[in-house]
């Protein structure tokens, strides 16, 4: 399965919009959205993550990288993340680099 | 100015093998590791004369690339390449390695077996617990890349003085997979997570792992002959992998994520002030003997890696088919290496030590005056903060309780300390002189060397035996459920099972073996030397009488957290204990020779009269005193008073007179299991205080 990257600066923040897998094949592509944004100079990056079917360790670690290279305090958000994918991120201790919410609303 | 980038010239590949371009490597470090553009791969044999690396497409059977490393590409009897290209996420990797098949001379290679690195810090083939493997897969354990690229924040390891650990052994699939535990994913690393604050509050501040290093629950897996049900290689004391950990008790196993979950556990049990000991199996491999398979050591340098009799068979020195020979300078450095990768890759704070002694034998299975390797381990700049724990048995016969080379640094799992435990709980006589040196550190076993009394690792029990409660409802094992017609597991149980074999509705025994129960957590609690609990024994788990589960995954081996209710007196007991223990340093001296208080000398014994124990044979009741000047600011004296009788009839206890100014509390008394705690009372008036029959109390001094 492919994967969409849609990346818009917004108001306060910068969107990426996900759809489809990130996985061994695909994460590449991901690290290379995030890697074109001006990441030092980034205060909030939100990740709609709502189409995502599949985040792999490779998918985990290129948000991660991102957030390394944002500011201390900016923050990286993922909407509406699935509960697997969710639970991964949980268990694997990256909660401290990402923020989960369920919709724009609550970021 | 613009930067000018020049990228190294050891980043290009230099040859082309097999389609993919490659470049030599370097030796160091053993295994795969991250290169400029590439993945460096270094794998040792001094037998072998020829090295083939075998690439697969994750979970492939076919590989998609096999790599014959050229000859410049071997440095001493080290084959070593850099592979540019690759997709780390998607990769397994093997090595075949040629050589002479001459078992007789040692040498078992075999080119038409792809074999595990040793040094796989990634496996997988196993991710899923219980999922029954294709034994037909031709390189069924799989060597994968990991990222080490944790985000520890600023966490390091805690490095608790071991005099003032409370440890507290565990198995990880066995404490949550039953339904009673609550947890979400039932039998993980995260479950473990998810109990770690109950772990905190029952107050324990060391929680040593049962083998997590990648172990194959289907080695000698088979099905009971009677019941039909599944046995596994539960306890998981066979190493498939040294480096890497156990896949099937991640949550996140089957996103190859298991380095990271574990990570977070460790992480995590630190921010709760709890240490991470692992149980570490360097005795022997899950390759068995002649007839077992040929998975990693086997084929890469067989000579090297296990003893072998002088016609080429396997020594059983673990009671398990081979022996690792730690002895020889490779194998020592291979363990080396794991400890320190498990020590600063995963902040692991000690290491428990399976049969030990066999770390100790020379490569003929003699024991060694000086063995190297516990000396390397005793003195490595990078384990010098971790916990060196000795199981200090062999299979072989060799027990060295009290003599292991320690080098100043290794504390011991006390068998001495179990056995006249359970003797005097039980009510055996000649008892009391023993249980005078065990509560007090055993200076019996410890003085002479120099050690002190942290050095011994107290318990009553732990995972090979009886649990608690079993140990006061059983005589005899029943291991029927082990498929081995009740043969296996120890006969040497010491235990009592007050009155009625298994379980019983007479309130008479069930009193007692509360009682029992409570005794022996005061007397393992208020001994000097670093007390050990087993998993479940702060509420009665019981495995009905089995004392040798390691071949059972269900409710017999799992923990039954509905106890937790039916037992509360005694979880309520343990959990005050443990705060008891934490609060008074007189319970933790850790010196043999300590000057004392202002009151009393370190450590006195007494008997119904202060001052005078009964030493004979018959006795079964003995008083300890320790006490301790507290430091300053506070600067006043700690004391406390333990009065154990094991006789079946109450006694009256004189205690030793306070000075003016000081009176006696008491704390806790088993003889009302209801109610064994005590806290705020008023000062005891008498001159003594009246100890039920199979009866502890426990009191304190204060000023008053």
């Amino acid at each position: 399965m492919n994967l969409t990257i849609e990346s818009i600066a917004q108001d306060g923040y910068h969107l990426i919009s996900l759809s489809g897998d990130v996985d061994t094949k695909t994460a590449p592509e991901l690290l290379e959205a995030l890697t074109a944004l001006e990441l030092a100079a980034l205060a909030e990056l939100r990740i709609e993550m709502a189409a995502v079917g599949f985040l792999s360790s490779a998918g985990l670690r290129a948000l991660v990288f991102a957030k390394q290279k944002m500011p201390h305090a900016s923050r990286l958000v993922l909407v509406g993340t699935s509960a697997e994918i969710a639970e991964v991120i949980e268990k694997t201790g990256l909660t401290q680099a990402v923020t989960l919410v369920s919709s724009h609303d609550e970021a | 100015m613009a930067e000018i980038l020049i990228e190294r010239i050891d980043a290009l590949p230099t040859d082309e093998i097999a389609g993919l371009k490659v470049r030599p490597g370097k030796p160091l470090p053993f295994g795969v590791s991250h290169a400029p553009n590439g993945l460096n791969f270094s794998i040792y044999t001094s037998a072998g004369i020829a090295c083939t690396l075998v690439l697969y497409r994750r979970g492939d059977d076919e590989p998609f690339a096999e790599l014959p490393f050229p000859a410049h590409y071997r440095i001493g009897d080290v084959f070593c390449m850099v592979v540019f290209g690759l997709d780390c996420e998607d990769l397994e990797y093997g090595f075949r390695i040629d050589g002479p098949h001459d078992p007789g001379a040692g040498h078992r290679f075999d080119p038409s077996k792809v074999l595990m690195d040793p040094y796989a810090r990634l496996i997988a083939g196993r991710d899923v617990w219980g999922e029954v493997p294709n034994w037909e897969r031709p390189y069924p354990y799989r060597a994968r890349v990991s990222f080490d690229d944790f985000d520890w924040e600023a966490e390091r390891p805690l490095e608790i003085p071991s005099e003032d650990l409370v440890i507290y052994e565990t198995h990880v699939r066995a404490y949550t997979q039953s339904p009673s535990a609550g947890t979400k994913h039932p039998g993980t690393y995260a479950a473990l997570v998810e109990k770690i604050p109950y772990l905190k509050d029952l107050g324990i501040n060391a929680i040593e792992l049962m083998p997590i290093y990648e172990f194959d629950e289907f080695e000698n897996s088979r099905i009971h002959p009677d019941t039909g049900d599944r046995l596994y290689n539960f306890w998981g004391y066979s190493t498939v992998g040294f480096f890497a950990p156990k896949a099937a008790y991640a949550a996140t196993g089957s996103f190859g994520m298991q380095v990271d979950e574990f990570k977070q556990l460790v992480k995590s049990f630190h921010r709760a002030g709890i240490e991470v000991i692992l149980d570490v199996v360097f005795n022997h491999t899950a390759e068995g003997n002649e007839h077992g398979p040929t998975l990693s050591f086997k084929g890469l340098d067989n000579k090297t890696y296990y003893m072998l009799t002088p016609e080429g068979y396997y020594f059983n020195f673990s009671g398990t088919g081979n022996t690792l020979n730690c002895n020889n300078p490779i194998v020592r450095n291979l363990v080396l290496d794991c400890l320190r990768y498990w020590a600063s890759e995963y902040h692991i704070d000690g290491f428990r030590f399976d049969l030990a002694t066999i770390l100790g034998r020379d490569p003929w299975g003699a024991p060694m005056p000086n063995p190297p390797l516990l000396e390397s381990l005793a003195f490595d700049p990078i384990l010098s903060s971790c916990k060196l724990i000795a199981e200090a048995w062999d299979a072989g016969g060799l027990y060295q309780v009290g003599t292991f080379p320690a080098f100043g640094r290794w504390g011991e799992w006390n068998g001495k300390y179990r056995d006249c435990l359970r003797r005097y709980l039980k009510g055996d006589e000649a008892q009391v002189g023993q249980l005078a040196q065990r509560v007090q550190g055993s200076p019996d076993l410890y003085r002479p060397s120099g050690r002190s009394p942290a050095t011994s690792i107290n318990f009553i029990t732990c995972h090979d035996g009886f649990t608690l409660a079993d140990l006061v409802s059983f005589n005899d094992k029943h291991n029927e459920a082990n498929g081995e017609g009740n043969r296996d597991g120890g006969d040497d149980n010491h235990s009592w099972n007050c009155g009625a074999e298994g379980w019983t509705e007479d309130p008479g025994i069930v009193a007692l073996r509360q009682r029992q129960m409570m005794n022996a957590m005061v007397m393992l609690l208020t001994s000097r030397g670093t007390p050990m609990l087993l998993m479940g024994d702060e509420f009665g788990r019981s495995q009905h009488g089995n004392n040798n589960a390691y071949c059972i995954d269900s409710p017999i081996s799992w923990v039954d957290w509905s106890l937790l209710e039916t037992n509360a007196p005694l979880h309520r007991l343990v959990k005050a204990l443990i705060a008891f223990r934490h609060r008074h340093p007189a319970l933790r001296v850790n010196q043999f020779d300590a000057p004392g208080s202002n009151l009393f000398p370190s450590c006195s014994f007494h008997g119904t009269e202060a001052w005078s124990p009964d030493w004979s044979d018959q006795s079964r009741q003995l008083a300890w005193l320790m006490s301790t000047n507290l430091p300053q600011p506070d600067g006043g004296v700690d004391a406390i008073y333990v009065a154990t009788n094991m006789a079946h009839y109450a006694s009256w206890f004189h205690f030793p007179s306070l000075p003016h100014g000081f009176r006696w509390h008491l704390c806790f008394n088993t003889g009302d299991t209801a109610q064994p705690c005590h806290a705020g009372e008023p000062p005891l008036d008498a001159g003594g205080i009246l100890v039920g029959d199979r009866s502890v109390v426990v009191l304190k001094a204060m000023a008053c």
